[in-house]
């Protein structure tokens, strides 16, 4: 297995017979390619070689090949052992050495320290010697006036390098906004900024790629690299390595702004779900406070639903109040405090909702299969055997799915067979007599 | 089962010997500027070709002593592979090469010529996050649940599993999971076909399928299929060859592959052929690439198309190689 970087995505097929010129044109790219690669190959093996050669080398290859990720490597490694202000504060990243080097030492000590590092930026406090810059300051407690000037200039110069490096990355990601490599680089930056840089500082420029993390979004509402991505710089700016406070309000405000701007986002509803439960605690939510929430979301997303009943994306959220209303107690919920009777009555509701819905789109099969779902779920809370009335409706909706749905039919047989919906049918023999026959 | 509202005319079918034709010209390109631009993928890229013409039924066709030359020749002396020497070292390559090895019964060209399993095993094993239980991909700290499923895949094979703190892996997994059924890249993330492999496979390996919701996350992954046959990754997103395996071999580990229809995904995965020049594209008519010929086949093989070998849904690698190895 590996990513899919490097494979075709949505590229139309065409002829694949070049032309005599076309072929020597490719000849001429992959020459200079390969003689880039090489000088920089060579580079990296001789002793003693300028870190600020190297550096050059790679910004010219990484923009012919942005996932080339062992020139992302070499990259860094030019900037921690030579470039910033000092070597890295907190890994001993800065002793491995890159696979261009002839005599190939990489140490298997770097790879074992270094995966923690790289929660070094949400952990609250981060063993040595990860402690970095204000480690520093605090090991020493009377700094002389030239140290703290020489400290004050080296911080800039990094802020300086840094700022280099994040906007070096952004026409790569624009042009690659899927590539790997490319956001695992600028989120490397951007711990570096942590250990090298004031708490403002740092704090500044994670601030900044919060923002970008938007403009992703607003190019690609879907990008979950960009939703895993702003996930993390959110939480991290929260942590107490920038000081930081709970940003849970601004968060769910987000999710309501790019729900608005397209209702069918799966993402933006998925991360609302997962803001939920934190928003209510830190609201200090009580018992009525919750129910209202509750009642507020259920009808932001009927509205919803009223509009695209097709949209899968709106009935995964749903699905996720309604199983709010009918888990048990303790889960990290909406409404904790619900009685059995409330659940009762939110579900009855739910049911009533789908049911009017119908009347608009008969022939949407996911209000049917959320009928039937919902259905089990009430007769569950009660702890009861669907009503006759109820199984009637159950058959009915099943033979909608059939209908509406056959690719699913193995899922709607296996259905039909857990609930034993084929014996609950009055009057008809045992024995697997299809439901439609009746 | 209904009629296929959509029958195929009769003639369309699995391009065996286009697509053996069409693997084994990968290496010959060398002069298309895009062959040099893919190098660090070249060890997956092996994997890929070398899965799929053992899935065809032509385990032969690459030689395999300058297979064996080629996988050492990418690995460093901490154990770990890059993606062509050259290259530094990263999970996703140590993975190809330990696959590739075992399919081709290399094992012990592995202890002889090159750093040997326990090496390999040491280097994947420190990749771990000790404190959460999850894998970087390399040095450099990346992390996400396609490293965990790698090092469960890799070491399981190499049986070495006993190095890595297995517990703290499966509850890594089981944060990850999410409301839907599915699971995502990281605790927090949106359920996500190509995770919702990995960490499956990873359950599966550690033998706690007990902590998946079933039904649930069998009926995420049914909704995948569209009416074109073929499968999304994510709801509300077009379809795409490469999940004919992501979402198909999870349905497969959870038993409810019946949850789709299996005769309109082959035809989709049939349309999506280079019928002349060989290889499989993402969606009919565009271009074809290894990686997607790979999942169109192994998408084929979990579907019984006849001719093909059965794939293992765990692994994505030969049955027979699995079965030689772990004796399952």
């Amino acid at each position: 297995m590996a990513d899919q970087g490097g494979s075709q995505h949505g590229i139309a097929r065409t002829s694949r017979v070049r032309t005599e010129a076309q072929r020597q044109s490719d000849l001429d790219r992959i020459q200079k390619y390969k003689d880039l690669e090489s000088q920089l190959r060579s580079l990296v093996q001789s002793q003693g070689a300028d870190p600020q050669e190297i550096y050059t080398l790679t910004t010219r290859l990484l923009r012919l090949n942005p996932e080339y990720y062992t020139v992302w490597n070499v990259r860094r490694r030019a900037l921690i052992s030579g470039l910033f202000s000092r070597p890295s504060p907190g890994s001993s990243c800065s002793k491995a050495s890159s696979s261009f080097s002839a005599s190939d030492t990489t140490t298997t000590s770097t790879a074992a320290s270094s995966p923690s590092s790289s929660t070094a930026a949400t952990r609250p406090s981060p063993p040595s010697p990860t402690a970095g810059r204000s480690g520093t300051t605090l090991d020493n407690n009377t700094p002389s006036e030239n140290e703290n000037k020489e400290k004050e200039k080296n911080e800039e110069e990094d802020l300086k390098l840094l700022e280099t490096e994040l906007n070096f990355t952004i026409p790569l990601l624009l042009e690659s906004p899927k590539c790997y490599w490319i956001w695992s680089y600028r989120l490397w930056l951007l711990r570096q900024a942590i250990e090298r840089l004031s708490v403002a500082a740092a704090k500044r420029i994670w601030e900044a790629e919060l923002k970008l993390a938007g403009k992703m979004l607003s190019k690609d509402p879907r990008n979950f690299h960009a939703w895993g991505y702003r996930r993390h710089v959110v939480e991290t700016l929260e942590s107490k390595a920038l000081n930081g406070t709970s940003l849970v309000e601004q968060e769910f405000a987000y999710t309501t702004r790019m729900i608005e701007s397209k209702l069918s986002n799966f993402s933006a509803w998925h991360s609302r779900s997962k803001l939920i439960p934190r928003l209510l605690d830190e609201r200090g939510a009580d018992e009525n406070a919750r129910r209202g929430f509750l009642d507020q979301e259920l009808g932001y997303i009927r509205r919803a639903l009223n509009v695209g009943p097709e949209d899968q994306s709106l009935w995964y959220y749903h699905q996720f109040l309604v199983l709010n209303i009918v888990s048990p107690v303790g889960h990290p919920t909406i409404v904790p405090g619900f009685s059995l009777e409330d659940r009762v009555t939110y579900m009855t509701r739910e049911l009533e909702e789908m049911k009017d819905l119908l009347e608009d789109y008969d022939d949407e099969k996911l209000i049917y299969e959320a009928l039937l779902e919902y259905t089990l779920y009430l007769c569950g809370l009660e702890g009861r055997k669907p009503e006759p009335e109820e199984r009637d409706d159950l058959v009915k909706w099943l033979t909608k799915l059939k209908e509406l749905d056959p690719m699913r039919n193995g899922r709607w047989a296996d259905l039909e067979r857990d609930q034993a919906l084929t014996e609950l049918l009055p009057g008809v023999e045992q024995g697997g007599i299809p439901i439609l026959q009746r | 089962m209904t009629q296929n509202p959509k029958k195929l005319p009769e003639k369309l079918q699995l391009a065996t010997s286009a697509h053996v034709k069409y693997i084994q010209s990968l290496d010959t390109r060398k002069d298309e500027y895009d062959y040099w631009l893919t190098e660090h993928l070249r060890l997956n890229g092996l994997y890929w070709g070398l899965t799929a013409l053992h899935l065809l039924g032509e385990p032969d066709t690459l030689p395999r002593p300058e297979t064996i030359d080629f996988v050492l020749s990418c690995q460093h002396e901490n154990g770990g592979f890059g993606a062509a020497p050259g290259h530094d070292a990263h999970m996703l390559s140590t993975v190809s090469a330990v696959q590739i090895l075992a399919t081709i019964d290399a094992f012990d060209e592995l202890e002889s010529r090159g750093k040997g399993k326990a090496q390999v095993g040491k280097y994947i094993a420190n990749l771990q996050n000790r404190q959460t239980g999850t894998f970087a991909g390399d040095e450099w700290g990346e992390e996400d649940t396609r490293f965990l499923y790698g090092a469960f895949n890799a070491l399981s094979l190499l049986g070495l599993l006993r190095l890595v703190d297995v517990d703290k892996a499966v509850s890594h997994i089981a944060a990850c999971a999410n409301i839907d059924g599915g699971y995502g890249v990281s605790p927090g993330a949106e359920s996500h076909s190509g995770q919702i492999f990995t960490c499956v496979a990873a359950l599966t390996i550690a033998g706690r399928q007990d902590l998946i919701d079933k039904e649930r996350l069998g009926r995420w992954l049914s909704e995948r299929q569209t009416a074109s046959g073929g499968l999304n990754g994510r709801p509300e997103k077009m379809e795409d060859v490469c999940y004919s395996w992501w979402v198909l071999s999870s349905l497969e580990m959870i038993g409810k592959t019946h949850w789709v229809d299996k005769q309109q995904l082959i035809n989709f995965i049939l349309r999506c052929q280079d019928t002349e020049k060989g290889g499989i594209s993402d969606r009919p008519g565009d271009m074809v690439d290894v990686w997607h010929t790979l999942f169109g086949i192994t998408g084929l093989s979990l579907l019984d198309y006849p001719g093909l070998e059965p794939v293992d849904e765990v692994y994505c690698m030969p049955k027979s190689a699995i079965t030689r190895i772990l004796g399952r």
